[in-house]
Formats: C-alpha cells, sequence, structure tokens
C-alpha cells in the first residue's frame, strides 16, 4: 500500500476527480476494495467511518449503511482500551503503522472463522495509514488481513516439532539407559509436563507373582493407587483387552468406579497397555485435571511413547534374565571345576596309597618267597636223599611256585617303580637301547633278533624304553609255537596323525600326572604337528586274537593263547605304563596263527 | 562528509527523544521495560555505506523499510541480523522460535517494531523542521545487505547521504543490537542540519 488516496471510494466516498485517468484508476481502487481478501475501513478525520466493504461486512455482521458516519471506536470500544487509538491519531498526523498478531493479537474483536482453533477472536494483522487529498491528510485508512488459519497452521507445525522432540528425546532416552524402570519417573514428569497432563502412573507386573505394582506416580497421592486399579479402565488395560483407553468427561462418570478419578480432581484420562513380546508388562496413564477431551493426537503420540516404554521394559528384563543365566551357569562351571579338583585330588591320594600298599606288598613279599625257594633249593640238593620221594616232589613244586611268587613280586615292584619315578624325556637313540637288551640274552635269542636300520630318534626317557623294548621281545621269544625258534624284527617308521585327539591312546588312566601334558603336545591350530617315531616288534610267534589285543595290556591280563606258557602277566602292563609316563602311545596288530606286530609311539627327537 | 562533534551531539539527543517515545510504545506494547540507546551516529556518502554495514552486520538480514516524505524525504531501514530478529522477536512475545526461522508472525512483529522505531526517530525530525512528515506503511525484506540496499537506492538519483544510527534494544537482560539506516538527499541533509543547528540554538538560549 503507497500513499493512500481519499479519491479511494466506495458509494459513500466523495465523488471521484473527472480526469479520465483519474476515473480509471479511482475504478481499479475501487474494485480492489470491494472484493479484496482484506478488511478495507476508511475513516474521516473525526474517524467517522466512511468505506467498509465487503469483507467488514461479512466478518463484522454489520452492513455499510448502518455503519457508515459511526465514529470506529464507538462501533469498537475495545480500540481506546486496548490503547490502540494513538495509532490512528498518528496517522491523522502522516504516520504509517503496522500492528502485528503476535503482538496484539487482532485490531478488531471479530469471531474467529476457526472457532474451535487457537483464538476465539479471528487473529489480524493490521496496516493504519493516512489518507491523503491534495497532500493534506483527509483521514485514515485500516487494512485488516485475517491470519487466524496462518497462525493456526504455524501453530500446528510447532506443536507438532514440540512432539516430534518429544517423541525423540524419549526415545533417546529410553535407548540409551540401562535400567529403563529407573528413568521412568524423570521421562514421564517431563512427557505430561510438555503435553500438558496433571498426572501420570505407571503400574507394572511383577514378574513372578503376576501382581500389578505402582512403579511411579506423579501429580496425585501415592495412596491413590489402590483405588485407581479398580477403575474398570485400568482393569481392561491390564487385562490386557484392550491397549489403548480413552476416559472423556470423567466428573460426568455417576459411576461408582471411578470415583477414585473424581476424588483427585481427574477429567480426563488415557492409558496404555505395556505389551512387547506378546507379554502384557504393565500399564501407563496420563490424566488431565484442567481438560475433559483428550485429542486423538495426543493418544496416538502417548501410544507411541508407551510402546517405546514396553520395549525398553522388555530388554531390561531380557538383559537382567540373561545376566542370571549366565552368573547361574558361571556358579555351575566353579562348582563343577571345584567338584572335578577335589575328586583328582582325592582319586590322586587313592591311587598314591594303592601303589605305596602294592609296592610294599610286592617288596615285603620279596624276602619270604626267596626264603621258600632258598629253604626249598636246600632239601632238593641236601636232603633228597632222605626225603620219601612224594616228599622231594612237593618240596619240587613248593619251589617252582617260590620261583612264581618271586617273579610276581619282581615284576609288581618294576611295574610299581615305574608308576613312582620321575622321569625326564631326552632324545634318544634305539639302537643302542635294542643292543644293551639283547646283550643280555642267549646267542640263540640274540641271533634271533633283527634290526631294520636306520632307527629313527626319538624323545624318550631311556630306561622306561628299555623296559618296555624288553619286555616286548621277552614276549617275542616266548610265545611261539613249542620247539619253534623265535624270529623277531624291530624297525621304526614316522607317522602322522590329524590331531592327538585322533590317535589310538589306549589308556587314559595315570596315577601321575604325565610329564609329556596334551596340552603340550598338541600344536597350535595352523602350525605343523611334531612327528611321531612308531617303534614296532614283530614276531612270527602264535599270535593274539582281536578281542583280547586291548585286555594284554592290563595288568595280571594274558592272553587266551598263553596258557602253557610262564608269565605274570604284567609285562604288558609295564609296557603300557612306561609309554604313558612318556606320553606315547601303544598296540598292537596281530591275529592267531599270524604273529604279532606290538608298536610303541613317541615325538621325534 | 563527517558530522562536527555539536552536530553529532545534537543529531544523538534528537534521536534519542525520538527513541524514547518508541522504548515507551515498545514497553506498553509487551508489558516489558525496554529501553533504547544510541551508541553511535555516524554519516557517510551513500556509496560507502555497503562496505561499512557489511562489516557489521554479515550474511542475510530482516530489513524493516519505510519511505518517508514532506520537505525532507528519503528511505528509512531498520537492519537486523538473522540472530538479532529473533532474540528480539522472541524476548518480545514471550515465544521460543525453535525452529529458527522467521515465521509470519515474527515477520510482523519485526515490522512493527522497526515501524515503531522508524517512526519515532522520523517524527522527532518531523516535530524539530516544524513540519509534516508522511510516510508510507512499512514493508520488510529478508536478504543480504547488498541486496536490500541495492532496492533503496536505484530510486534516488541526487548525491545521497546515509546517517546510520547504531541501535540498542535492552529487555529481560538482554541486547539486540541493529542498524537504523536513513537515505537523505543532499538538499534534505543540509536542511535537517540547518534546523537542528537552530533547534540548538533554541534550546541553549
Amino acid at each position: 500500500m503507497g500513499r493512500a488516496r481519499a479519491s479511494l471510494t466506495t458509494e459513500n466516498m466523495p465523488k471521484p476527480p473527472s480526469n479520465c485517468e483519474a476515473t480509471r484508476e479511482t475504478a481499479l481502487l475501487s474494485w480492489i476494495q470491494q472484493f479484496a481478501p482484506y478488511g478495507v475501513v476508511t475513516l474521516d478525520e473525526s474517524f467517522r467511518v466512511q468505506g467498509w466493504n465487503d469483507w467488514m461486512e461479512i466478518h463484522s455482521g454489520m452492513r455499510r449503511q448502518e455503519v457508515a458516519g459511526i465514529n470506529l471506536f464507538t462501533l469498537f470500544p475495545d480500540i481506546h482500551q486496548r490503547n490502540l487509538a494513538g495509532n490512528f491519531e498518528r496517522a491523522l498526523k502522516g504516520e504509517a503503522s503496522v500492528l502485528s498478531t503476535a503482538l496484539h493479537r487482532y485490531l478488531l474483536p471479530f469471531r474467529s472463522p476457526f472457532p474451535e482453533g487457537v483464538s476465539a477472536h479471528m487473529l489480524q494483522t493490521a496496516r493504519i495509514a493516512p489518507l491523503f487529498s491534495e497532500e493534506k491528510v483527509c483521514g485514515v485508512i485500516v487494512v485488516i488481513e485475517d491470519v487466524t488459519q496462518r497462525e493456526s497452521q504455524a501453530e500446528a507445525l510447532e506443536r507438532q516439532h514440540r512432539r516430534d522432540q518429544l517423541v525423540s528425546w524419549a526415545l533417546a532416552h529410553l535407548l540409551k539407559t540401562e535400567q529403563p524402570r529407573k528413568a521412568i519417573r524423570q521421562l514421564f514428569f517431563k512427557i505430561a509436563e510438555q503435553l500438558d497432563f496433571d498426572t501420570f502412573f505407571v503400574y507394572l507386573r511383577d514378574v513372578e507373582t503376576g501382581q500389578l505394582n505402582l512403579e511411579a506416580v506423579g501429580g496425585v497421592p501415592v495412596e491413590s493407587d489402590k483405588e485407581f486399579l479398580a477403575c474398570p479402565f485400568l482393569n481392561q488395560l491390564s487385562g490386557g483387552s484392550s491397549d489403548v483407553f480413552v476416559l472423556n468427561s470423567v466428573q460426568q462418570l455417576q459411576t461408582p468406579e471411578y470415583e477414585a478419578f473424581n476424588k483427585v480432581g481427574i477429567r480426563a484420562a488415557v492409558g496404555f497397555s505395556l505389551v512387547a513380546n506378546e507379554r502384557n508388562l504393565g500399564l501407563l496413564c496420563f490424566a488431565s485435571c484442567s481438560r475433559d477431551t483428550i485429542a486423538t493426537e495426543e493418544s496416538d503420540l502417548l501410544a507411541t511413547i508407551a510402546q517405546f516404554l514396553a520395549t525398553a521394559l522388555d530388554r531390561e528384563s531380557a538383559n537382567g534374565q540373561l545376566h542370571k543365566a549366565k552368573e547361574a551357569l558361571s556358579e555351575h562351571a566353579r562348582l563343577l571345576e571345584q567338584k572335578v579338583q577335589e575328586r583328582t585330588a582325592r582319586l590322586r591320594d587313592t591311587i598314591s596309597e594303592l601303589e605305596t600298599f602294592s609296592y610294599t606288598i610286592a617288596h615285603d613279599l620279596r624276602a619270604p618267597a626267596r626264603g621258600i625257594s632258598g629253604f626249598c633249593e636246600v632239601l632238593l640238593e641236601d636232603f633228597r636223599e632222605t626225603l620219601p620221594r612224594e616228599a622231594g616232589l612237593m618240596v619240587e613244586k613248593i619251589a617252582r611256585a617260590g620261583g612264581r611268587m618271586e617273579s610276581l613280586t619282581r615284576d609288581l615292584l618294576a611295574f610299581s617303580k615305574i608308576s613312582r619315578q620321575e622321569i625326564v624325556l631326552a632324545p634318544t637313540q634305539i639302537e643302542p637301547v635294542i643292543e644293551e637288551i639283547s646283550a643280555l640274552r642267549v646267542p640263540a635269542i640274540r641271533q634271533a633278533i633283527r634290526v631294520r636300520a636306520p632307527m629313527c630318534p626319538v624323545r624318550a626317557h631311556r630306561g622306561l624304553l628299555q623296559h618296555a623294548l624288553s619286555n616286548l621281545i621277552d614276549n617275542a621269544v616266548k610265545f611261539v609255537e613249542p620247539g619253534a625258534p623265535p624270529k623277531i624284527t624291530i624297525g621304526t617308521e614316522p607317522v602322522s596323525h590329524g590331531s592327538p585327539g585322533n590317535r589310538s591312546r589306549s589308556l587314559t588312566f595315570s596315577s601321575h600326572t604325565p610329564l609329556v601334558s596334551e596340552a603340550s603336545t598338541s600344536a597350535p591350530a595352523g602350525e605343523e604337528l611334531p612327528g611321531y617315531i612308531r617303534i614296532w616288534v614283530r614276531d612270527e610267534g602264535i599270535g593274539i586274537p582281536r578281542e583280547a589285543h586291548q585286555k594284554i595290556f592290563g595288568i595280571f591280563e594274558r592272553g587266551i593263547t598263553s596258557d602253557g606258557y610262564e608269565g605274570t602277566g604284567i609285562g604288558l602292563a609295564i609296557v603300557a605304563r612306561a609309554m604313558q609316563r612318556m606320553g606315547g602311545t601303544y598296540g598292537v596288530e596281530s591275529e592267531p596263527g599270524k604273529g604279532s606286530q606290538f608298536w610303541l609311539e613317541l615325538p621325534a627327537a | 562528509m563527517e558530522l562536527t562533534a555539536t552536530q553529532q551531539d545534537a543529531l544523538t539527543e534528537l534521536i534519542n527523544i525520538g527513541y524514547a517515545r518508541a522504548a515507551a510504545a515498545l514497553s506498553d506494547l509487551t508489558g516489558h521495560r525496554i529501553s533504547l540507546e544510541v551508541p553511535e551516529v555516524a554519516i557517510h556518502v551513500i556509496s560507502e555505506i555497503k562496505t561499512r554495514l557489511l562489516r557489521v552486520i554479515k550474511d542475510e538480514v530482516a530489513s524493516v523499510n519505510q519511505v518517508f516524505s514532506g520537505p525532507i524525504n528519503g528511505n528509512a531501514i531498520l537492519l537486523l541480523d538473522r540472530e538479532a530478529a529473533l532474540l528480539l522477536n522472541n524476548l518480545l512475545t514471550d515465544r521460543d522460535q525453535a525452529q529458527g526461522k522467521l515465521d509470519g508472525a515474527a515477520r510482523e512483529v519485526i515490522t512493527e517494531v522497526g515501524n515503531i522505531l522508524l517512526n519515532a526517530c522520523l517524527g522527532a525530525f518531523g516535530n524539530l523542521l516544524k513540519v509534516q512528515v508522511t510516510f508510507t506503511v512499512p514493508y520488510l525484506q529478508v536478504d543480504n545487505v547488498d541486496k536490500v540496499l541495492r532496492s533503496i537506492t536505484v530510486q534516488g538519483s541526487e548525491l545521497e547521504y546515509a546517517l546510520i544510527i547504531h541501535t540498542r534494544f535492552h529487555m529481560r537482560a538482554s541486547n539486540v543490537s541493529g542498524y537504523l539506516v536513513i537515505i537523505l538527499g543532499v538538499t534534505s541533509l543540509k536542511t535537517l542540519l540547518e534546523e537542528l543547528r537552530k533547534w540548538e540554538e533554541r534550546e541553549l538560549r
């Protein structure tokens, strides 16, 4: 709007100038004024209405004829009361002014086109300017713009923005916190405040009893809690029959069930069941003491927040259970470990006692056994002639039994020693060991032993290895068809195994921790495993049936085919124990009548 | 062109009279005590003001523009940078314009404040000159300083001067700073300075 001219007319206005251009301009202005989406009022110098366009008629409800010539301040006395008359007076002095909605709301009190909106009055922006006639101010023009819709939209936008912020804030808070239950109070106080609710309460279900317990409350006395729970509204939510429940105009409900709400002045309430993973975790309720209705957009917003809360609570409880399960598991593992240790210790003690016992027995039996043998020999040598023949035969039997007892005690002692002896593994050449063994044998046996050279060295305890090989050679010599000469071949070969676990470790029992433990024999994944050497002792003797292959390595066990062959049943047990002590393995491949091949495996040196 | 110390004092005093009226109007309007201060008044040829203003106001400005006419005529503009405009709006309306945007309502508030300030200031000039100065209805323009100035200066052809009045609003423990720029033709400026001299003489008498 530039300088308004007095020639701006309606039917009440002065006559337009006669020249043609002025007429056209006047017509245009008149047209704009008439149909403009603005209120246009012109006043004379005494503020009496001169012009009053259609817009003004529509919104004021007053016809042009009714207001013409009447002072504007008489029509709208509140202009004076609201200190706005100054703007009109200054307009007469040439000043133009703008009245903003934000600071004045409106200039003239018209009804809002959106009565349910932000204001009961139409929100207006007004411009008040002088009207000139021949460079002299002759009146005032007022232009009024209806900005109700713009402001409603701005406010709705603003409200939406704040709500979005609130939802994001609540979500961030609930996502971040490890313990949403602890955050509830702070969270819902803020939400209630922001959304203009006076009260909130949160009930959570006890996992074990299923009871609803008050978790947090704001705005009403905590004691109201039990009475609230009796309200059918909360019942429905807690029973899971509905997820959202809006209760408007509570004060008008005469039913006694809502007495608890009435008592604390609640006028409208909205509640949500907290459901996550199909479990009803509790309920959340917001209430107002100043409003009778809760808008859908509010309940939608709160429903989102309720869902966040339910998810967060569910996560918390799942975390809690996981934590408990983990603790229980680690406690169980700890107890198990403790039990294993205790039992292992007890077992070790028992074994140690047993070994001491067997050692003592073997050791102490040797002397009486020798005595028996010795005295039998004396009897036979010195008194044979005087003894009746029967007695002589008996003494011979006693002597044989004594000799057998002596070998038994000797072997047992050897077995005990192997179990108890401290051993250290070292690279060991096998040929000298075999040479030493055969040196102690009679020439016939010496000749029966063939060695497949070269032999691979192994990591072993020389004494134990010698003992084991010696026992295997003795068995090969012993278990042949009567009259057949023994034939023994000894050799070595490297063996490769996928992992120590796949190897035929046939005995897993040891009274002592093996020096070469599982951990030190197994190499980390991806590394080349240390090679093993198999030492085999082959004979062409009577052979052993398959079913006896395992058994024969046990103490006092003898093969079925060994009947008629002398022996204590300890020899192979010594082999087994010796290999065990050295972290090695052993076994046999054999069939009756086809000879046997015993083997020992030890780490390559 | 430079103002003498005497001219500067007289001008500042005159503007302060106008600002007192504006401050009273704003205080009435908002219910908060608002005061206005003039820390600095300077005069420059129009070609210089862009450089000078760009030193103090960067980026976009909200400008309230009013044309005045009478024995002196020209353009009066209130320039506020975006933050100042937002803060001023928030302080006056008790609102928190969270989105950092000058919406329709905020633009109107700034226009009204500019209008009050410009009317008061120019009214004081009018009173001094004992003539009636008339104004157009103010309009708001949000743009960079360069564009705002260009849209104004194309109008006049004669040598023009700009009176730059640094303006500070004090309210509710906050300060908002802006610039009131009055662009005058050489004749108008001479008239104004002459009238100012006479006014001072009268005042001193």
